[in-house]
């Protein structure tokens, strides 16, 4: 919608019309800010509340601070920015017997993948770089990129470590593409467009006038298929406990052991990029996007905006209590959460979702 | 199969019971927390027994303190100094000014802007107490002082916090006792500090 705004009103503006590419790519330049900014917060924000709900639930107390100067902060609020000034100024190493352009590709790979997910995003009535009506495939589509990234970096830095933590983070992200594109596509039959408005334009309302009409409390297959979709989501994100890839006890960092400075902090941050997808796309299938939790209740744009990060907040809360409770699995255990738990469940909800339709008319 | 359906009843119901566990140690972090933020908050000293009245007890050498209002200037602790951590300056007052006199009634002849004893430098041996003639520089901290508390972690910010800086002359003193026309009014408020 941004994307197609900023197109017409460039053209009215300019004097050589619309359908110029110049424009086209003014206005996609000047939608990708936005979203770049919106990654850099997203990470600040993320990593300073990782820091802190760690520290509580072991007890600890996390960053502190007095105020600014020494102490980052009160409450260490400034902790994460001086980690980004570190990682900023830290010195760039590249192995002398890696693939050198490799190495310096893949961490823009794994960063593109959630950048340009995030364009199908939408954050409220209006706001979304671009409405597609293929929206839910073309972010389960451009998700997988990263993938591509993570062998890239395993593959060429020349280290035994990241090596095994490419071939398996290869192994996961295939395996659970599965249950998450199963799962989604129960909510596609329920809605039947794939279109991530038309998704959300479904949830209005209400069922029997009490709980919100969200595809997760639409009927109890789709229930079962939310928890599907964001196990799924965490070990798609590579967030622990499905962290193989990059088990510190085993495999040092896996695929960016040998990262450092700012192309390190590119994984980490489209690590949490990732997360934000993954909650974005559950909150749009599941959660009923920007809709306010009680019918024709703070349904304004502004409210939708504060709905749908409220929502992925939420979400990427759950991931982190994930994150400081569980032990990491072993890889025999999580190929068999993915094969024989969560794609034969997600079948048979795809089966169900189907009676479901069928009875309900 | 049921053992199948089985596990998967247990394996959420026994992640349930440890996402609790984690989500009530979050919300109860102001009871269960264990940092002490230590600059700020100290652990209570025990109380302990010694085995002899505190009053017989004055062998701890904390820290080392300055009573500026005794001292007279006459540098004999710096000399003593083996690592030279005590670094004074003087400047000596026009004939006939007043700048007071030491417990002692020993009258003050020099003025002393700068004291400054290195923490990061002294090594506790002492020997700066024994030539003071005023007994003005003494090792604090024992249990028998009770105007100082004991502190034996010295915990700073920056190293330019262990540099003692003890003088108490103002910089209008020094200025008005440097030009010498000024002394000739000299009254009781403005004597030593």
């Amino acid at each position: 919608m941004v994307v197609d705004q900023l197109i017409e009103w460039l053209g009215s503006l300019l004097s050589w019309g619309p359908g110029s590419p110049l424009i086209f790519l003014t206005a996609v330049l000047i939608a990708g800010i936005p979203i770049f900014l919106l990654m850099a917060i997203n990470a600040l924000v993320s990593v300073y509340a990782e820091l802190k709900i760690s520290a509580f639930m072991q007890d600890r107390v996390g960053p502190m601070g007095q105020g600014p100067g020494l102490h980052a902060g009160k409450w260490g609020v400034l902790q994460t920015l001086a980690d980004a000034l570190k990682l900023l100024s830290k010195e760039d190493i590249i192995p002398e017997f890696a693939d050198r352009k490799l190495f310096i590709i893949a961490p823009f790979v794994i960063f593109i993948a959630p950048f340009i997910a995030l364009a199908a995003l939408p954050f409220n009535q209006n706001l979304l770089i671009s409405d597609l009506n293929i929206g839910v495939f073309y972010i389960l589509a451009v998700g997988s990129i990263g993938v591509i990234g993570i062998i890239l970096a395993g593959w060429s830095s020349n280290n035994k470590w990241s090596l095994f933590g490419a071939m398996r983070s290869a192994a996961q992200i295939v395996s659970y593409e599965i249950p998450v594109g199963l799962s989604i596509v129960s909510v596609i039959m329920l809605t039947g467009t794939l279109s991530m408005q038309g998704i959300i334009s479904y949830q209005e309302g209400t069922i029997l006038g009490i709980l919100p009409n969200w595809i997760i409390f639409n009927n109890p297959f789709s229930f079962i298929a939310f928890f599907i979709f964001f196990i799924s989501g965490v070990a798609e994100v590579n967030r622990t406990p499905f962290d193989i890839p990059e088990a510190e006890s085993e495999l040092v960092a896996g695929f960016h052991t040998e990262y450092s400075g700012m192309r390190w902090s590119f994984f980490f941050l489209s690590e949490y990029a990732n997360m934000l997808i993954v909650s974005g796309v559950a909150a749009v299938g599941f959660l009923g996007g920007w809709h306010s939790p009680i019918s024709g209740f703070l349904e304004s744009p502004g409210w939708g905006l504060f709905w749908f990060f409220f929502k992925i907040g939420a979400l990427i809360f759950v991931m982190m209590w994930f994150r400081w409770t569980f032990p990491r699995l072993r890889v025999d255990q999580l190929m068999n959460i993915c094969w024989k738990v969560l794609i034969p469940i997600a079948l048979l909800n795809i089966f169900g979702v189907g009676i479901w339709t069928l009875l309900k008319g | 199969m049921s053992k199948y359906f089985y596990d998967i009843w247990s394996s959420i119901s026994s992640s349930m019971i440890g996402m609790g566990i984690t989500l009530k140690h979050m919300f109860l972090i102001r009871k269960g927390n264990v940092t002490l933020q230590y600059p700020e908050e100290k652990w209570p000293r025990p109380d302990r027994n010694i085995g002899f009245e505190h009053e017989d007890y004055n062998v701890i050498r904390s820290r080392l303190h300055v009573d500026m209002d005794d001292c007279i200037g006459c540098l004999k602790c710096a000399r003593a100094c083996p690592v030279d951590c005590i670094k004074i300056d003087i400047i000596k007052v026009p004939k006939g000014s007043d700048i007071g006199t030491t417990s002692n009634d020993t009258k003050k002849r020099l003025l002393v802007p700068r004291f400054d004893i290195d923490m990061t430098e002294c090594m506790y041996c002492n020997l700066c107490v024994y030539p003071c003639p005023e007994e003005c520089i003494f090792m604090t901290g024992g249990p028998n002082s009770p105007k100082h508390p004991i502190d034996y972690e010295f915990s700073e910010y920056n190293r330019e916090g262990l540099i003692y800086k003890f003088a108490t002359v103002t910089e209008e003193e020094v200025q008005k006792y440097t030009e010498p026309e000024l002394p000739e009014q000299p009254s009781e408020g403005e004597s030593a500090d």
